[in-house]
This record gives C-alpha cells, sequence and structure tokens, in this order.
C-alpha cells in the first residue's frame, strides 16, 4: 500500500504521465460516466410533451418495458444478433487459425486488410450492400448473366439480409481477439498432445478449444451486443422492418419523443452488457484457476 | 512552437474579420429532395446571402431537431406540415411572420391560406402542396384492378407492397379502408385500424419516406403508397410508375415557411420566402420536383405538361373523398404510436 502511495506522488512529478491521466480521467468522466448518468437519472423521470423530461419520478418506464410487445421484440433481437455471432464465429474460428499460422508478412497485410474497411463509414459501407443486394443490384444481374438463375432473387429487406448487413459489420471484431489468442498457442502444446496419442479431433476438443476459449468469449462479447443496437441496418437492409432494441430506443427518442422510455429500454440493454461481462470475468477467473493447476 | 500559435492566432483574427464583414447566412431546414438545387444558387446570386441547406425526412426528426436546439438559432426558416405548423405555433416556436417584409403573398391560392391551422398565415407561408396516393408498376399490376387503397390488402401483391415509412399516413390508409376519418382521436377507431393493417403486414415489403419511389425503381416493391412529386420524378425513370388517386379519398397535406422563433437571421428567411413567391421561381419548383404550388400566378406559367399532369394538379374528380391531415393532439399521438410500434414489430 505504502509502495504503491510511493509510486503514485512520483506518478505527479512527471508531468507527461499527470497529463495523460487527467486527459484519460476526464475524458471518462465527461463523456462515459456522466451522459450515462444522465441517461439513467431520465430513465426514472416522466415523458413531457413540452420538455422532453419532468418530475415525478416514477418506475413507470421500467413496468412498461415488461410489456410482452417488447419482450418479443428483445427476443427477436436477441435471436438475430445470436445468429449474428455464430456465422461470425463460424468464419471467425478458422480465418483466424489460418491467420496465426501464414508467414509473419503475409499476417501484416491480411490484419492490415482485415482492418481497411474501418476507414469507410459504416453507414457507407451498408448503403454498399444494399446496391449488392438489391433485385435489380451486382448480384442479381451477375447470376443472371451467367444464367445461374433465370428471375432475380429478393435478398433485400428479408432477414437474412439484415444478418448479412450485421455480420459484415461486426466480422472483424470477432476474428481480432481470436487471432490474438491463436498466436499465443504454443505448437509444442499440440505436439505433445498428439505425442500422447490424441487424435486431431481430440486434440482439437481437448487442447485447442480450451485454450482459445478466452478468445472465444472475447469475440461473441464484441458481436452480440453490438448486434442488438446497429438500428441502421435494419432500417436500411430490412425495410424498417426485423427490427432491433437499438431501433426500439431511437424511435423513442426521435419519433415517439418518449425519453424517459427510451432512456429505459438503453438501460436494460447496458444492464445485460453488465450482466454478460459479469459471467465472462467468472469464467475467465475459472479458466485461470484451471491453468494454474 | 511559438510562431506556430501566432499563424493560428492570426488565422483566427482573420476569419473572425471575414464573417463579420462578409456574407450573410440563411440555415435552411427542409424535407429530402424538396427544393432544386437552382433555386438555392439563383438566390445566392441575386442577394448574396449563403444558403446553408439541411434536410430531414420526417415532421418528427424536424420538430424533436428545432425544439431540442430552440435556443442556438440553428434554423432560419423550416417547412412543416401543416399539422406541425399549428403544433408549434401553440407551443411558441415559432416567430410571427411580418407579412409587410413578404412579396407576393397575395398571389397564393384564397383556399390554401388563412386556414384553421394558422389563421391570418401570422406564422406560416404555403410553399407547396400535395397528395399521398397509391403507386403501381403497370408492367407487373394490372391498372384496372387498384382502384382504392383496399386493392392493397389483395393477397397476389404479398410481399411487393411499400408503405411510407410516416405514421400518420400508413394509419390514414387504415382507417380510410375502414371508413374513418384519417383525423381521427378516438383510440377504439385507431386500434380497429391498426387490426386492419397488421392485417396486410405480411405484404408490406418495405417502409421508405427518404424517397419513396426508389424502392419502385429498384424493382423492390409494385405496388403501394407514393408522394405524387416522388411519382412524378419517378415516372421520368421509370414510365410504367402509375400514380392512381384512391377511391377511399387520397391524402392531402400542405408545406410551409416558417421561421423559427431564435432564428439568427429573419430577414434573410424573409426574404428568402419572397424569392419563392415570385411566379417564376414557384413554377421552376413545381415543374423540378413535381408537386404543386400554391402560386395561382405562378401556375399560369407553368409548360402545359406539367399543369394538365394530373399526378401534380389533380381534377375535382381526383379530389372527391380527399382529406386533409389535421393535428390530433399529443394524447391522440401517443395511442398512435403504440400501435405504429406494435405494426412495425408485430410478425
Amino acid at each position: 500500500m505504502m509502495k504503491h502511495r510511493r509510486r503514485m506522488f512520483r506518478g505527479l512529478r512527471q508531468p507527461f504521465r499527470t497529463g495523460v491521466l487527467v486527459l484519460v480521467w476526464g475524458w471518462l468522466l465527461a463523456l462515459v460516466l456522466v451522459p450515462n448518468l444522465l441517461v439513467i437519472a431520465a430513465s426514472f423521470l416522466t415523458r413531457d410533451p413540452g420538455t422532453f423530461i419532468s418530475l415525478p419520478v416514477t418506475l413507470e418506464n421500467y413496468r412498461s418495458l415488461m410489456d410482452p410487445l417488447y419482450l418479443e421484440v428483445f427476443l427477436h433481437s436477441l435471436y438475430m444478433a445470436s445468429v449474428t455471432t455464430l456465422v461470425c464465429l463460424l468464419i471467425g474460428y478458422p480465418f483466424a487459425w489460418a491467420l496465426s499460422r501464414v508467414g509473419k508478412e503475409r499476417q501484416l497485410l491480411l490484419i492490415f486488410l482485415l482492418i481497411v474497411p474501418f476507414w469507410t463509414n459504416s453507414l457507407v459501407r451498408t448503403y454498399a450492400l444494399k446496391l449488392l443486394m438489391a433485385t435489380n443490384g451486382l448480384i442479381n444481374n451477375g447470376l443472371m448473366a451467367l444464367g445461374v438463375i433465370d428471375e432475380p432473387m429478393r435478398m433485400l429487406y428479408t432477414e437474412g439480409a439484415v444478418i448479412v448487413g450485421l455480420v459484415y459489420l461486426l466480422l472483424p471484431f470477432m476474428i481480432l481477439p481470436l487471432y490474438s489468442v491463436f498466436d499465443d498457442l504454443r505448437q509444442e502444446l499440440l505436439l505433445a498432445s498428439h505425442d500422447l496419442g490424441a487424435g486431431r479431433f481430440s486434440t482439437f476438443i481437448h487442447v485447442v478449444v480450451p485454450l482459445t476459449l478466452p478468445g472465444i468469449l472475447a469475440g461473441v462479447m464484441l458481436v452480440l451486443l453490438p448486434a442488438m443496437g446497429l438500428f441502421f441496418v435494419p432500417d436500411i437492409l430490412g425495410g424498417s422492418r426485423n427490427l432491433l432494441v437499438g431501433n426500439v430506443i431511437k424511435n423513442q427518442f426521435l419519433d415517439a419523443r418518449d425519453w424517459p422510455f427510451g432512456a429505459a429500454a438503453a438501460i436494460l440493454l447496458t444492464l445485460a452488457m453488465a450482466l454478460l461481462l459479469f459471467t465472462h470475468r467468472l469464467s475467465q477467473r475459472r479458466l485461470g484457476e484451471g491453468g494454474d493447476l | 512552437m511559438k510562431k506556430l500559435v501566432l499563424v493560428g492566432m492570426t488565422a483566427v483574427v482573420l476569419t473572425g474579420c471575414s464573417d463579420q464583414e462578409d456574407e450573410q447566412v440563411l440555415n435552411l431546414y427542409n424535407w429530402s429532395e424538396y427544393m432544386p438545387q437552382e433555386v438555392l444558387d439563383r438566390f445566392e446570386e441575386e442577394t448574396g446571402i449563403e444558403v446553408v441547406y439541411t434536410t430531414y425526412d420526417s415532421n418528427e426528426a424536424m420538430y424533436a431537431r428545432l425544439k431540442l436546439l430552440d435556443d442556438s438559432s440553428q434554423y432560419d426558416l423550416a417547412v412543416p406540415s401543416t399539422y406541425y405548423v399549428n403544433k408549434m405555433r401553440k407551443e411558441d416556436l415559432l416567430m410571427e411572420i411580418d407579412h409587410s417584409q413578404i412579396e407576393g403573398f397575395d398571389r397564393l391560392d384564397p383556399e390554401l391560406v388563412n386556414q384553421s391551422f394558422d389563421e391570418n398565415n401570422a406564422y406560416s407561408v404555403p410553399y407547396l402542396w400535395g397528395t399521398t396516393g397509391l403507386a403501381i408498376d403497370t408492367d407487373t399490376v394490372d391498372p384496372s384492378a387498384v382502384n382504392g387503397w383496399a386493392d392493397l390488402w389483395d393477397e397476389q401483391y404479398e410481399g411487393q407492397v411499400m408503405l411510407t415509412n410516416d405514421m400518420r399516413e400508413v394509419f390514414h390508409v387504415g382507417l380510410s379502408v375502414l371508413g374513418y376519418s384519417g383525423n381521427t382521436r378516438d383510440p377504439q377507431e385507431i386500434e380497429e385500424a391498426y387490426e386492419k393493417l397488421s392485417e396486410l403486414m405480411p405484404s408490406v415489403r418495405t417502409f421508405n419516406s427518404d424517397a419513396p419511389r426508389m424502392p419502385y425503381l429498384e424493382g423492390e416493391t409494385d405496388i403501394g403508397m407514393i408522394w405524387n412529386g416522388e411519382a412524378v420524378m419517378g415516372k421520368e425513370d421509370m414510365p410504367s410508375l402509375e400514380y392512381i388517386y384512391p377511391e377511399e379519398g387520397v391524402i392531402v397535406w400542405l408545406d410551409s415557411f416558417v421561421i423559427p422563433k431564435n432564428a439568427a437571421n429573419p430577414e434573410a428567411a424573409h426574404q428568402f420566402i419572397s424569392f419563392v413567391l415570385q411566379p417564376e421561381i414557384s413554377a421552376l419548383i413545381s415543374e423540378n420536383i413535381g408537386y404543386a404550388t400554391p402560386n395561382l400566378a405562378a401556375r399560369d406559367m407553368l409548360p402545359e405538361e406539367v399543369a394538365d399532369n394530373r399526378a401534380s394538379y389533380p381534377t375535382s374528380e381526383d379530389m372527391e373523398n380527399a382529406e386533409f391531415q389535421e393535428d390530433v393532439g399529443d394524447e391522440a399521438m401517443q395511442v398512435y404510436n403504440r400501435y405504429w410500434e406494435q405494426l412495425k414489430t408485430g410478425r
């Protein structure tokens, strides 16, 4: 404790370090903590047509969230987010494995390619997907020119289109944490497993999967929750149907102007995220203990 | 380092100066695709006032923005529909129009001024009016089989129907099919309309209010709702796009210029309104974007094919049973909102 305190004081004497700390904490305080507190406060207030929010304090907003209608939205949203996460995992896992096996130079190039799309706004990229999937879009026209299909497929404005959009936008968030665990996976462990008589499948189940589990969990978390909030994907690719929790929140703030209710819905989503983080933390601790043995 | 700071400071001082003595700015907040660029260019050329043009796709979004930014004088001019003019006027969000600064107000159609939503046009000046009716792609849908809103419910159009992403309009359709007023405040009638509309939902492919002509042009939908101006613009690229006046009655709306209470440059706003009221400019707008101008002097200047276009300028027969959108009050809006959410999330 004493040592820790001394270190802190020494820190104060270093202007750069202090500056960085103040900046980071100030940033978190002003742009994360305060806005979230405001949202929490708003969720306990009453809707007001004139001033958006007003007293009295009430739990009504949380009670209306229990309405079967919103439960249905939440479940459907969770279902679409889960499918998205599963698809991301099925694509991302082998990709990350392959990525960790290629030479260093190639690896850099591939990671670079993975990150390049982030330079373009995700909204613009979603519109690009729309052009590809439209009834007279590139995919249909291409397939028809090749004679694969006679009539254009109707892909846009379906649940599938929304999921394709979500997978496309979120895949890198699955690959990157997986890549980092695969990169740390030591080949000796796999060799040892083989030496001890385990087959490929057995090695995969008993060695590779447990060792990459932290990456899988991190990837799942980075994909699952954002997938429930990306409201512009159903708006553009789903034709304002197949709504996500994010759409409900956006509609409450912009169209219905029921800020307290929108805030309560946002808090619910945050709580779901916190719960997931908590379980992740628990499972990691248990994994950590397993590793010590 | 010091040099750099100096350079930066002089830059700030210089731009500060130029702001003061240089050009004025007019912040115009309008519906998307609702004003030809040429009009803005000509206004800038004539007056030297720079137009900063921003757009919205629903009255709700415009209202929320103006209300939130009430004190910041962000906008000098906006274009709400009648029922929002009424609402905003009552909530003291608007500045009174100084009619001594407006030229050409007397050219407006007497039937469209001095209405109950804003008596004596104290707060608003009509810009354009239009209708929301049916659109079909005649290549795939037989025009003789489509006469009214009720035909949207026909099973053969399953998965091909488009609705506007506008709560009031969609409910207007449901209410008219049931024979109720599209401006009802009766929760019972709204609920019945919801029940009726939810039968339509399996047929609905998409909701669109950014540019309702696009799903037809893109081949995604063949039948549904559209704004008349969008139908006129769409027909240029797609001759098979036909506008139909539903027999239950078309939805009519009027959009008007209003000046937000805290506008930074109300003079420029008045100037712009007068500029648009010139017959030549009003005619140019109507010809370009297909909606009807309330400016009678402009109507005489329109080319024949525009003036005779029934989609833009309906005949009295087309306007039979037509209903004007009105403010329904916050309480009824809450009921509409709730069923709207239910409609869009229900499967």
